[in-house]
């Protein structure tokens, strides 16, 4: 069981079969790794690497080989969705990740319905598919995570949030025509993914918080699309890992109505009492990023230490990175964990 | 037979905590057809039932989604009674400079902070999303802020807000703004770390604290 190879170590956590130790990942996207130091020592940068699928595929080969993160997570950033649908977006720089300068849409009323089968062949879809395949054909041994925007996040980058937010009572109806259009495009993007060689498809999606939406509001839309989501994925025969922000507080109660095959929190939640009340839920997370960006490598280590101890079934950090994260401290995450799989009690 | 004063205001407050921006628009009608106090229909009527509205959404009986939509009513009403204020009710209202600090576009939660210090009584500056910590100092100090209110949902841009009291120390100006800090990775601690003023968890917390940091602070005239 030690010589299991990272992919499938996540296989089987996954699949609820015993492992030497967790796997130690950080999936892309939302929660990408590409950190300063990182880009600083590989020379595969950001904004650039955003653009073009061979830097792309590097940087997140330097994000694994430097952090010790077993996996390889694409793409930097949440802005590839929102970008096709039509949102203008600001690329950042390299310490700051691209974010929507405006929402193309005023109002859900006002979406435009274009042809996916048109998208599927436009903007930066290409370029992560490419980056995906590149990455998929050289290490055939670690997973490859294609990571998504969720819809409903997706949803507010290409219409006024806050207009969003209130059409999700005042205009139930285009509401959920919007966010399914989303859906439909996020299946497709998946789909690109998975054909690209992507092994797992990890979703993030930070307006779908209970302490946003609501328990209701959480249930109506956020649980309906997000299932959508993952069931076509599940059809790929792909499983899914899901990032929920917030204390979940408000929307603890849905988690057993979530399809994915693992749940993925912020450092406020406590995943061992999360696990005690729904045993049948692969746990992952959620190593504080302030302390990663702030901390230093000893108080790292323990607090892995706690995770693994806690029983975790995946260890990662709990939120988005800050890129001037001390590549140090991730570092001391992810060997900390990789040796409580030396003389393993797990087996 | 029309509704009495005390009627009205009640009705604008549940109106406003209900949703139900088109009954607040005809009470609004209504005080002003009565010729009923506007400044009363705005503090006991409408300002009331924001307060109450977050109140709820401190118990978690209200979400972002409710909170926005009671604005919503709330505004809609305060468009109809404005005009109608005399000049005595017009006094001059301490100032507050709001934005989102660079990096961060997320900006639901400086919209809601705005929503509840307009509420509380506070004129607002707001600069938007994305802001450089130069152009926080260089507004409060145009519009002679008493208060400078910065929030951020990303822990990559929290040192945007430690930048903006390095410049107000550099300036040697300090004294002249409370700095107030929020969002998602904000804490007490680093609020207190950074040397802020105050921090608070929600938009209904951050204008009580609004109106402790300006106790007993004159509005500054030149």
């Amino acid at each position: 069981m030690n010589d299991l190879s990272p992919k499938e170590r996540l296989y089987r956590v996954l699949q609820h079969k015993k492992v030497d130790r967790p796997p130690v990942i950080c999936t892309g996207g939302m929660m990408n790794a590409a950190i300063v130091d990182v880009m600083e020592q590989s020379g595969s940068t950001l904004p650039a690497a955003h653009h073009e699928k061979g830097l792309m595929a590097d940087l997140s080969e330097a994000v694994c080989q430097k952090t010790g993160f077993e996996d390889l997570g694409l793409p930097f950033c949440m802005t590839v969705e929102a970008e096709i649908l039509g949102s203008e977006i600001n690329f950042g720089s390299l310490t700051c990740e691209p974010k929507i300068a405006k929402e193309v849409f005023p109002s859900v009323s006002q979406v435009e319905y274009r042809d996916l089968s048109v998208l599927k062949e436009s903007g930066r879809l290409n370029t992560v598919a490419e980056a995906c395949s590149v990455l998929a054909g050289n290490h055939p041994d670690i997973p490859v995570i294609g990571s998504l925007t969720g819809p409903i996040s997706t949803t507010a980058s290409i219409v006024d949030p806050i207009t969003f937010l209130k059409e999700l009572r005042k205009d139930r109806e285009n509401a959920h025509r919007a966010i399914e259009y989303v859906s439909d495009f996020l299946i497709m993007y998946a789909e690109k993914l998975v054909e690209s060689g992507a092994s797992f498809i990890a979703i993030g999606d930070p307006t779908a918080t209970g302490e946003i939406l609501g328990p209701k509001m959480f249930e109506e839309y956020a649980v309906l699309y997000l299932n959508r989501i993952i069931d076509e994925v599940h059809r790929m025969r792909v499983p899914v890992i899901l990032h929920i922000c917030g204390d979940m507080k408000a929307v603890k109660h849905l988690v057993p109505k979530l399809h994915s095959d693992t749940l993925s929190t912020d450092a406020l939640v406590n995943l061992k009492l999360l696990k005690e009340e729904f045993p049948n839920l692969v746990t992952m997370g959620n190593l504080s990023t302030y302390l990663l960006q702030f901390g230093t490598v000893d108080k790292v280590a323990d607090q892995a230490a706690k995770l693994l101890a806690d029983g975790i079934d995946i260890i990662s950090p709990a939120c988005g990175l800050s890129t001037s994260s001390a590549l140090s401290n991730i570092q001391a995450l992810t060997n900390t964990v990789k040796e409580s799989g030396n003389g393993s009690s797990y087996l | 037979m029309g509704k009495n004063q005390q009627e009205l205001l009640k009705g604008l407050s549940d109106a406003v905590v209900e949703m139900d921006e088109e009954s607040t628009v005809s009470l609004a009608k209504e005080v002003v057809k009565e010729q009923h106090d506007t400044y009363q229909a705005i503090e006991k009527g409408l300002a009331d039932g924001m307060d109450r509205a977050g109140k709820l959404f401190e118990e978690e009986e209200y979400f972002i989604p409710e909170l926005l939509m009671c604005s919503d009513a709330m505004y809609a009403g305060l468009d109809i009674l404005k005009p109608h204020l005399t000049i005595e009710d017009q006094t001059e209202k301490h100032r507050v400079v709001i934005g989102v600090v660079e990096g961060d576009t997320h900006d639901i939660g400086k919209n809601l902070v705005k929503i509840m210090l307009e509420t509380a009584g506070f004129e607002i500056y707001d600069l938007g999303r994305d802001v450089p910590p130069k152009d926080f100092v260089a507004k409060a100090k145009e519009v002679k802020a008493q208060i400078i209110a910065m929030s951020t949902l990303m822990t990559t841009t929290m040192d945007g807000m430690a930048e903006v009291i390095r410049l107000l120390q550099q300036e040697n100006i300090r004294d002249q703004f409370a700095v107030m800090v929020g969002g998602g990775p904000i804490s007490q601690s680093f609020a207190d770390r950074i040397g802020a003023d105050g921090y608070s968890k929600d938009a209904a917390e951050a204008a009580r604290l609004a109106r402790r940091l300006v106790k007993g602070v004159a509005i500054v005239h030149e």
